[in-house]
């Protein structure tokens, strides 16, 4: 450990030019946010957008989460794609959980966000929003969004990906969950970056430039 | 002929059953040739004569009035349109009726939705349990006295449904969930990548080979019909976008017809005909290229959909001039359209047409002559043209067994009498030949799209101020979808909104007629099966 020359007790100040750890998450980042895997998962009208953004025009290979993959165990992005039905409310809730983390959700279109043209008071038949049940990273709006919208959610996510924040919102009425018996703050599978944060730097002090008179 | 069927099975409904009503319909105004309400215990020699006079079941479902239920069934005849409509009254207090499942196999699904929807009982049904609700739910949604869930519910509903973790799924494995043995059940969906959507089939299986398999609906239902209960009939448009999300024009049309029949206003010039033709053709198009690119990404060729997404974002392009939408169309208006197509969009109709044909030459030369996809399609998934009939199926998978039935000939609406085209046809009836019908299909669309643009005439296309409200009636109407004869069956009470709307989609009843096909089947032939029906999830769910 170097000595502050200037201070040699001052133990609380972290030293400069150690090899710093948690720059790997960062890299990590860098490599998730570059390389989502999304669930190949479609509900309603969006799914079809969902296969257009991932079809020949608009690729989304080139943001690099282009390989959808069948399977929940493989995947890291859920893009809810459609409106909630109840009845498959459990189905997504599993498909969730089975994910290993970090995992993301992105909400694509009205239905996933808050209930779309199928919201109406005494409504019998939806879950109005998926951030009811599962944190939502990203919500896309649109009845269906186009495929450029889902392309600007994707760099959305990647930017908070990059920024170390993974952790997706809930709507108000939060779910208890009783499957999940992880103290509260480990629930959902946040990423440990956000444990981990690196100690802000104190601030050099601002010297005053000496006026020249 | 079929004007002595007619006769027939009227003179037989007066005097065998001695039906209380026997009323001619104002076919031009309300799509219904002949109404009969016969008595509640009659309704299965009635069934039974209507199946020896080669009816099929059009479309079953119950409206509920004050005083009582009513059964509504919807015959009609593949040979020539009579569409003849069979109510029997159901009791309050009773609330059952005989089911008629034994006679015609559409009738299944049907009741069983009646019984979601309105609680009513069907004597001998043989698997009488909810469809499209969750299995614990308690309401009966499309009763008038249902007023809405309170705020709040559907988490409420959710949570317990995700806490019970039933939904089906532990009890419909049966005890027999122990190791070894020659039978066991395979779920397939409803996550899966070649469903469509959320569709799920219990599969029994014998080592590879499927014994029989049940769909189970439900996973997308939208509550469309009691929506459309509760909105004015302006506000129902975007419903008919979202319904079958693939094809939405055609359901546009069916909307625009029904409504505009029912209020007695024609179109405002033959401008808005010649359009509504050229839309709905070019969205039944981009329909069967989406299929086609799906259904071979199921087989597990990725080319297709590469191809077929390239050609479908053409036409998107093109339809996007004039809608301002890429999938969910609200484009048709009653009397009109929501405006007037743009200039540029005929010259870049006339562009994509030489492209277009020789892309078809393309997939024929990729997909049709290709000796893998032959031999996996090819005597699979075999449908006969009589259980087709029996389960109600439309569009090309009933052209497929050799039915030569499309609504655009059958049921003549719009200009599609003054347009020259032929009506697809196969006889084999298994997934290659309905891929052969739906790809003749797009030639013959295209046929259309050229006659339509050439004799394009000019008009208006809106029309001035409209009534709000519908006359007092029951009103039919029926058009070829991409995957088949969707049908409306409007009750209006002459209020601002619908009294009863039913949506008789195609799909429901296509894949229903899977239960015939599955059983004989190898696991992984499922997907081609499935996939080579065409099913929109939403659109069987509604």
């Amino acid at each position: 450990m170097e000595i502050n020359p200037a201070n040699p007790l001052d133990t609380q100040t972290p030293p400069p030019g150690l090899v710093n750890l948690f720059r790997v998450e960062d890299v990590l980042n860098l490599a998730r946010a570059n390389s989502l895997w999304p669930l190949t998962f479609g509900l309603a009208c969006c799914a079809i957008e969902l296969m257009a953004g991932g079809a020949s025009r608009f690729d989304l290979d080139r943001f690099g989460a282009g390989v959808f993959r069948p399977s929940p165990r493989q995947a890291d992005l859920m893009i809810v794609a459609g409106t909630i039905s109840r009845k498959m409310v459990p189905c997504i809730k599993t498909l969730y959980d089975q994910m290993p983390s970090p995992k993301y959700v992105i909400a694509l279109g009205g239905c996933a966000t808050g209930g779309g043209p199928f919201k109406y008071p005494g409504q019998y038949g939806i879950l109005e929003g998926m951030d009811k049940i599962i944190p939502v990273n990203v919500y896309i709006p649109g009845c269906p969004p186009r495929p450029e919208a889902l392309i600007a959610g994707i760099l959305e996510l990647q930017k908070q990906i990059l920024s170390g924040k993974t952790q997706g919102k809930m709507s108000p009425a939060v779910m208890h969950d009783s499957q999940d018996n992880r103290p509260a703050e480990y629930k959902n599978a946040i990423s440990r970056v956000e444990f981990r944060r690196p100690p802000a730097l104190p601030t050099p002090p601002v010297s005053p430039t000496p006026s020249q008179g | 002929m079929a004007a002595i069927l007619e006769k027939d099975i009227k003179a037989w409904l007066l005097e065998v059953v001695k039906a209380d009503e026997l009323n001619k319909k104002d076919v031009k105004k309300t799509g219904i040739h002949f109404e009969a309400i016969v008595p509640t215990s009659k309704i299965r020699d009635v069934a039974k004569e209507f199946l020896n006079q080669g009816y099929f079941l059009e479309s079953l479902t119950a409206v509920d009035f004050a005083e009582c239920f009513e059964a509504v069934y919807h015959f009609n005849h593949w040979k020539e349109l009579r569409r003849g409509c069979v109510k029997i009254l159901v009791t309050k207090e009773e609330n059952k009726a005989p089911s008629i499942s034994s006679i015609y196999k559409s009738a299944n699904w049907f009741e069983r939705e009646i019984y979601d929807m309105f609680g009513i009982t069907f004597i001998d049904h043989p698997n009488l349990k909810r469809i499209l609700l969750p299995e614990s739910s308690t309401i009966h949604p499309l009763l008038k006295s249902f007023k809405g869930e309170p705020a709040g519910s559907d988490v409420e509903q959710c949570l317990k449904l995700i806490n019970e973790d039933k939904e089906g799924f532990e009890i419909l494995y049966p005890q027999s969930v122990t190791h070894h043995q020659k039978d066991y059940y395979l779920n397939l969906g409803p996550q899966h990548p070649s469903t469509h959507g959320v569709l799920r089939i219990l599969l029994h299986l014998a080592g590879e080979r499927v014994l029989d398999g049940e769909p189970i609906l439900g996973y997308s239902h939208r509550h469309h019909e009691k929506m459309m209960e509760i909105q004015s009939y302006l506000a129902c448009w975007p419903n008919m976008g979202r319904l079958d999300y693939v094809g939405a024009m055609s359901y546009n049309f069916a909307y625009a017809i029904l409504i505009e029949k029912a209020m007695g206003i024609a179109p405002a010039s033959p401008r808005v005909e010649y359009i509504r033709v050229l839309t709905t053709e070019l969205n039944r198009i981009t329909s069967h290229l989406l299929w086609m690119g799906t259904f071979l990404l199921d087989l597990g060729a990725f080319t297709p959909f590469f191809y077929g997404f390239d050609d479908r974002e053409k036409i998107l392009d093109i339809l996007e001039m004039a809608t301002g939408e890429r999938l969910t169309y609200d484009y048709f208006r009653f009397g009109g359209l929501d405006k007037d197509i743009p200039a540029e969009m005929i010259p870049a109709i006339k562009e994509f047409i030489p492209h277009f044909k020789k892309r078809l030459k393309d997939y024929d030369a990729l997909i049709t002559k290709n000796i893998i996809f032959k031999k996996r399609t090819r005597n699979l998934g075999y449908l006969t043209k009589e259980n087709a009939l029996a389960y109600g199926v439309t569009g090309p998978c009933l052209r497929a067994t050799g039915v030569p039935m499309d609504l655009r000939r059958h049921e003549p609406y719009s200009i599609y009498p003054e347009l020259d085209f032929e009506i697809v046809t196969a006889t084999d009836g298994d997934a290659y030949s309905r891929y052969l019908v739906r790809m003749k299909e797009i030639e013959e669309s295209l046929k259309i799209i050229q006659q339509v643009i050439e004799k394009m005439p000019e008009g208006a296309t809106i029309l001035g101020k409209l009534p709000k409200n519908v006359p007092k009636g029951e009103y039919y109407t029926a058009v070829e979808a991409a995957r088949g004869s969707f049908g409306m069956y409007l009750v209006s009470d002459g209020t601002l909104n619908p009294y009863r709307l039913k949506l008789r989609t195609p799909s429901f009843s296509n894949l229903n007629s899977i239960i015939e096909i599955l059983p004989g089947c190898l696991v992984s032939d499922v997907v081609a099966v499935l996939g080579s029906i065409d099913i929109v999830l939403p659109e069987i769910d509604r």
